[in-house]
């Protein structure tokens, strides 16, 4: 049996302890979804949270036949959707990292090339910043195929969709992502559009 | 354009040849729809987590602590109300009787040792009428009826223990 099986058992027969264990090994993980869904540190703290209080009242409910990992993400998945249902968020914020050094991405110190990494950081705000165009259901199997590498299968548990049906939000939100990330370096650079080629 | 099957393999993220891959580079060269959808598959697949701000699991707990008292407290606020709720509606369904009973003790004694010494002189005829038909019954009754009778209490009566056994005994395992 696994650490992470015995302290699920423990917690089930009402161990704190071994909750709380639990609390620490996946609340980056619940964190970074809840972010990547909502776009704001604080909200994604709360949802976090919350996501981790309702594992802890249904614990009873879980089938450990699953993985715990995918148990907990699909809370947070859903407590996000309805949240975002329920409240559209005008301001989205990426103050987290916006700045250089902040203190919750995860850098990569050993980066050969420091201005090529500035590169792909800025490249991956704009891409969280246009996550928020996309339907909340979308944006959750989004993130939990690239930022989790969950397969098909896994996402449609998680979310309660057939594996067609995620597959067919895959395809569709990659490609709203595209078209909107076109968009918006033609109206950053409009001269170099007609000019330069991107190499692969 | 047509951006198949170009846009296939950038979306799969299908394994594809050498020639093939020439042909994507050409495509993606003309195209800015192909070319957005490679840029994104890449820094989608270069994503990287956020952490949260430290002391998560202290804040956890005591966001479990607060939760737990407010939720003990509600239980508490229920069942108060609830008692006060059902002693209201008691006093309101039994106040006249109450009020009738106050205000004469004699006339609701003298009904209820009535009604006391119905219940004893019935239960006595019951018994009296049982015991007779006891008597009697005998003398009708086949052994062999005896015999059906008597193993069909017992077979019930062992249904009923064995059911009430399994029902109360201590639950094995989770």
């Amino acid at each position: 049996m696994t650490d992470e099986n015995a302290w699920v058992l423990q917690a089930q027969q009402g161990n704190d302890d071994a909750f709380t264990q639990l609390v620490e090994a996946y609340q980056k993980p619940v964190y970074n979804l809840c972010y990547r869904m909502l776009g704001e540190p604080e909200t994604a703290e709360d949802a976090a949270q919350e996501t981790f209080l309702r594992a802890y009242q249904n614990l009873h409910r879980y089938d450990s036949s699953r993985s715990f990992g995918t148990w907990i993400l699909s809370i947070a998945a859903h407590y996000c959707i309805d949240r975002l249902r329920k409240k559209k968020f005008s301001v989205f914020s990426m103050d987290a990292e916006d700045e250089d050094g902040t203190p919750f991405e995860v850098a990569d110190p050993a980066s050969p090339d420091p201005e090529a990494e500035s590169v792909k950081k800025e490249d991956r705000n704009r891409l969280h910043l246009l996550l928020k165009d996309l339907d909340a259901t979308d944006r959750a199997a989004v993130i939990m195929r690239y930022w989790y590498d969950y397969s098909e299968v896994e996402i449609a548990q998680s979310l309660k969709l057939t594996v067609s049906a995620v597959k067919s939000r895959l395809h569709r939100s990659r490609k709203a992502l595209a078209g909107m990330w076109q968009e918006e370096k033609s109206r950053a650079h409009p001269e170099r559009r007609s000019r330069e080629s991107l190499a692969f | 354009m047509n951006h198949l099957p170009f846009e296939e393999w950038l979306l799969n993220n299908n394994r594809i040849t050498l020639e093939q891959q020439r042909d994507l580079d050409l495509h993606l060269r003309t195209c800015a729809y192909c070319s957005a959808l490679a840029e994104t598959g890449k820094v989608l697949s270069t994503a990287k987590m956020v952490t949260p701000a430290p002391g998560f699991t202290m804040r956890f707990q005591a966001r479990l602590a607060e939760r737990k008292i407010a939720e003990r407290r509600r239980k508490l606020w229920g069942a108060a109300l609830f008692t006060l709720g059902g002693l209201v509606l008691l006093m309101w369904m039994i106040g006249p009787y109450l009020a009738s009973f106050i205000a004469s003790p004699a006339t609701w004694i003298s009904v209820v040792v009535g009604w006391l010494v119905f219940v004893g002189t019935t239960l006595f005829a019951l018994i009296d009428a049982g015991a007779v038909i006891l008597r009697m019954i005998p003398k009708f009754l086949p052994p062999f009826a005896w015999l059906v009778l008597l193993s069909t209490f017992a077979g019930v009566g062992l249904l009923w223990s064995v059911s009430i056994w399994r029902f109360v005994r201590a639950p094995q395992g989770v």
